[in-house]
């Protein structure tokens, strides 16, 4: 069971929504757009101190000890506004593979920085087939010297050129194992160029870096499996708040909008994709909310395996969906560059394919129910 | 957090503990009436019955011991006091929010027990309350008991062949003559009208005032001379609703409902209680049909259990349902919770229709041609006759379109379409087939 209250969740909604108001408006989302870093420190800065960074972190390692279902809130809310923060690449990917480690050493060590915002994390598993995999890593990593030594190439790493950690897979001789890289010799980092511009990407090229091994030797499979069930409720919510972002923009438009002598939304043909849209982010908000509660051991809800899946299939084709109909709603002025609507767009086809695409996320829901 | 379980807070009124009261009294009266619906994890497939219904197209003799059962089942709730959850105590009921009601629902759909549709859908859910909330003293001491302890069963003698969504725009005449009115036209679209004794009409009384301001509500008794029932048979083959003709049927003045040319806000109750669902679909055989087991078992009988087309079909299906349910327990719980009912009853009013007829398209495309012709191999024709249902999924209850209008414009606050029909004599209104 989640330890807050409906009410106390909404208090962080209103205060994570606030200070996304003030500080992540759309001129302020282009600079970080156009910035070098890919996003505005003092807004990392401000969202740590308010704690947002530190909520799915156990209150030992310097977190406050809550869950999937109150990070949802924030990530909703990041969601919603596009913000373009590291926490999706720092506070789920990274800080969740530190947990799954079950590493005692390397949470103490690793997780109060990105608990206090102050380190910026990367995990780098994807190679240049693209695919989201646990093992049969082309990168490798040797002992010699008594340390290891990493070689090979990651790319499609969220927030890969920013961070001050990168969770590099690699095999070994005893299988695939996770190592903690820090810069140094050896680390070549590329900005590439993104289809979601709110979301850097970086190709990483180790040429006998040292790294720390984080977990068991070969034990990055099941470190990587329930990294991928974490990250899939995460990014549920915030594509649920994505999704509801684009239902607004699309009813507040067909409101103000006047053709024909009437606003466009007492169109029916205007109308009915505004309801359709409300249907499929009700069905996603749905989908999120059981995955997170899951996510965090409540009982009364569907199994988390199943429901991070169900959840990344609604919700990848809910926010597409949406942020398509937007769009549209949205006419010729929702197609240009200075609109805010292609960037939901493009958050949306990348969340989507993220973790494999519509294939493999059905296969992957069918394997959880058992077939 | 909860820190405190016996002082209420104002954020938790004392009807949190009064549910949980509830819930223990109607999960004693169930376990001790009912016998629980054991959850399917698996289909064995060519076992049962090789049907799948959605609208009974039983014969007449078994859909009347149908109706005589459900008779039963609402005469044991309403004597253990579940037979009106919302109804004032003075005509047996629990005087509880129908939120309570929805709760019910919930907790009943877990058990096997006769399917009361036939009293409770249109009677017990909206002509009751109707009753209640327009009939003058006489007409609810009259009706609501015998209704509610199953013995009276209401139709909604609403629907017209011009008047469906529009249905402000009925035309059937009601004139006054002494005591009396006298009533003709005709309505349709009547479900239960054959099993029904009393119908709830609307009718034109004033054909010189815009379409709302003319029109009285009556309760027709169903066996008076003059009503004419003719079964209309559906496309799926069963004949379970009505056309009813009205031929100078007298109706005494004491049982019109609500004021003269006062009928629509009459309708409008009625409509208004026309009940939200939530949580309850689970149950029956369309959704069995197309649960993750059956139609599990059906690839498997088919072999197409590794094809990649079938599979990634079945797991689009199998999302959307679950989080259709995943939606519908969430608002279940917030109910329990004391929270009010929000849109999400038609948000699943319009995915139960898509899943079921996505679902069902989805078993005929792997029981293939086997689907044409009845040669008796289990589990293949037989989905003919969900399939020829699915139509009717968009469109009762209101349609598919008038839904969305109704989400765009109460939930989401889009302009209506402009009209002067609101503000034209109904005589003057255009109808289907006269000239523009």
């Amino acid at each position: 069971m989640s330890g807050t209250s409906v009410e106390e969740r909404d208090d962080l909604r209103r205060s994570v929504r606030e200070l996304l108001a003030r500080r992540c408006d759309d001129a302020a989302r282009r600079v970080a757009i156009d910035s070098e870093q890919g996003h505005d420190p003092h807004l990392w800065a401000q969202l740590a101190e308010l704690g947002a960074t530190s909520l799915a972190i156990p209150d030992e390692l310097s977190g406050a000890g809550y869950g999937a279902v109150e990070q949802a809130v924030v990530l909703e809310e990041l969601g919603a506004r596009l913000a373009p923060t590291p926490f999706f690449g720092t506070v789920v990917l990274a800080a969740s593979a530190l947990l799954a480690s079950g590493d005692l050493e390397a949470q103490k060590r690793l997780l109060p920085g990105i608990a206090e915002g102050t380190t910026l994390a990367a995990l780098a598993v994807v190679e240049a087939d693209g695919i989201w995999k646990g093992k049969n890593f082309a990168a490798r990593a040797d002992q010699s010297d008594g340390s290891w030594r990493l070689t090979g190439e990651k790319t499609l790493v969220i927030d890969g050129a920013v961070a001050d950690l990168l969770l590099v897979a690699a095999d070994t001789d005893a299988g695939p194992t996770l190592f903690a890289v820090a810069e140094g010799p050896g680390v070549a980092r590329t900005p590439l160029r993104t289809l979601d511009l709110t979301r850097r990407m970086a190709t990483i090229t180790l040429s006998g870096a040292t790294g720390t091994p984080v977990g068991s030797i070969g034990a990055a499979g099941p470190i990587l499996d329930a990294v991928l069930d974490r990250a899939m409720t995460a990014l549920a919510a915030e594509q649920t708040g994505a999704a509801r972002a684009c239902l607004q923009a699309s009813v507040a438009y067909a409101r103000e909008r006047v053709q024909f002598g009437r606003p466009i939304g007492s169109f029916q043909a205007v109308k009915h994709r505004c309801a359709d849209m409300f249907t499929r982010v009700e069905l996603a908000a749905a989908a999120a909310d059981e995955a997170a509660h899951a996510a965090d051991g409540d009982e009364d809800r569907a199994p988390f395996q199943v429901a991070c899946a169900v959840a990344h299939t609604v919700c990848s084709e809910s926010a597409m969906a949406t942020a398509a109909e937007n769009i549209h709603v949205h006419g010729g002025i929702g197609f240009t560059w200075e609109h805010s609507a292609h960037l939901y767009f493009r958050r949306a086809k990348a969340s989507q394919l993220l973790f494999g695409g519509p294939a493999v996320h059905h296969e992957r829901l069918l394997s959880r129910v058992g077939l | 957090m909860r820190t405190d379980v016996t002082i209420p807070s104002p954020a938790h009124p004392a009807g949190a503990s009064d549910m949980d009261a509830f819930i223990a009294r109607a999960t004693r009266f169930l376990e001790a009436s009912a016998t629980r619906r054991a959850v399917e994890h698996a289909v064995e497939w060519g076992a049962g019955p090789d049907r799948i219904t959605y609208f009974g197209d039983d014969s007449h003799e078994v859909a009347a011991a149908k109706v005589e059962q459900a008779r039963a089942w609402q005469k044991t709730r309403y004597e253990a006091g579940f037979g009106w959850i919302t109804g004032p105590p003075e005509f047996g009921g629990l005087g509880l929010t129908p939120v309570h009601d929805l709760v019910y629902d919930g907790l009943e759909a877990q058990y096997d027990v006769p399917d009361t549709a036939v009293l409770s859908l249109i009677g017990l859910g909206m002509i009751g309350p109707t009753i209640l909330a327009h009939g003058t003293e006489e007409t609810r001491a009259h009706f609501l008991p015998r209704m509610y302890a199953g013995e009276v069963i209401a139709c909604q003698l609403f629907s017209e062949p011009s008047a469906g969504s529009d249905l402000a725009n009925v035309s059937t005449r009601a004139v006054r003559d002494g005591d009396d009115w006298v009533l003709n036209g005709q309505k349709v679209w009547t479900s239960v009208a054959q099993h029904a004794h009393v119908g709830l009409a609307l009718c034109r009384t004033n054909p010189d005032q815009p379409k709302h301001k003319g029109i009285t509500a009556f309760l027709v008794d169903m066996s008076a001379p003059g009503v004419e029932i003719r079964p209309l048979r559906q496309m799926s083959g069963g004949d379970e609703f009505n056309e009813v003709f009205l031929t100078d049927v007298r109706v005494p003045d004491a049982r019109r409902l609500g004021d003269v040319d006062g009928g629509w806000r009459v309708a409008l109750t009625t409509l208004m209680n026309e009940r939200a669902s939530v949580g309850s679909e689970g149950a029956g055989p369309a959704a069995r049909a197309i649960s993750l087991p059956f139609l599990t078992a059906l690839l498997k009988a088919n072999g197409r259990l590794d094809d990649p087309v079938a599979r990634r079909r079945l797991a689009e299906l199998y999302a959307d349902q679950a989080a259709t349910e995943y939606l519908n327990r969430q608002a279940l719980n917030r109910l329990r919770e004391g929270g009010q009912p929000g849109p999400e009853a038609s948000v699943s009013k319009l995915m139960y229709a898509q899943n079921i007829t996505r679902g069902t398209h989805f078993a005929a495309e792997v029981v293939g041609p086997r689907l044409l012709a009845d040669t008796g191999q289990w589990g293949t024709f037989s989905w003919n006759e969900l399939l020829l249902s699915t139509p009717a999924l968009r469109i009762l209850g209101g349609t598919e379109d008038i839904m969305k209008n109704i989400l765009g414009e109460r939930v989401l606050g889009l302009p209506k379409e402009p009209s002067t029909d609101a503000t034209t004599p109904y005589r003057d209104l255009r109808t289907s087939g006269s000239q523009a």
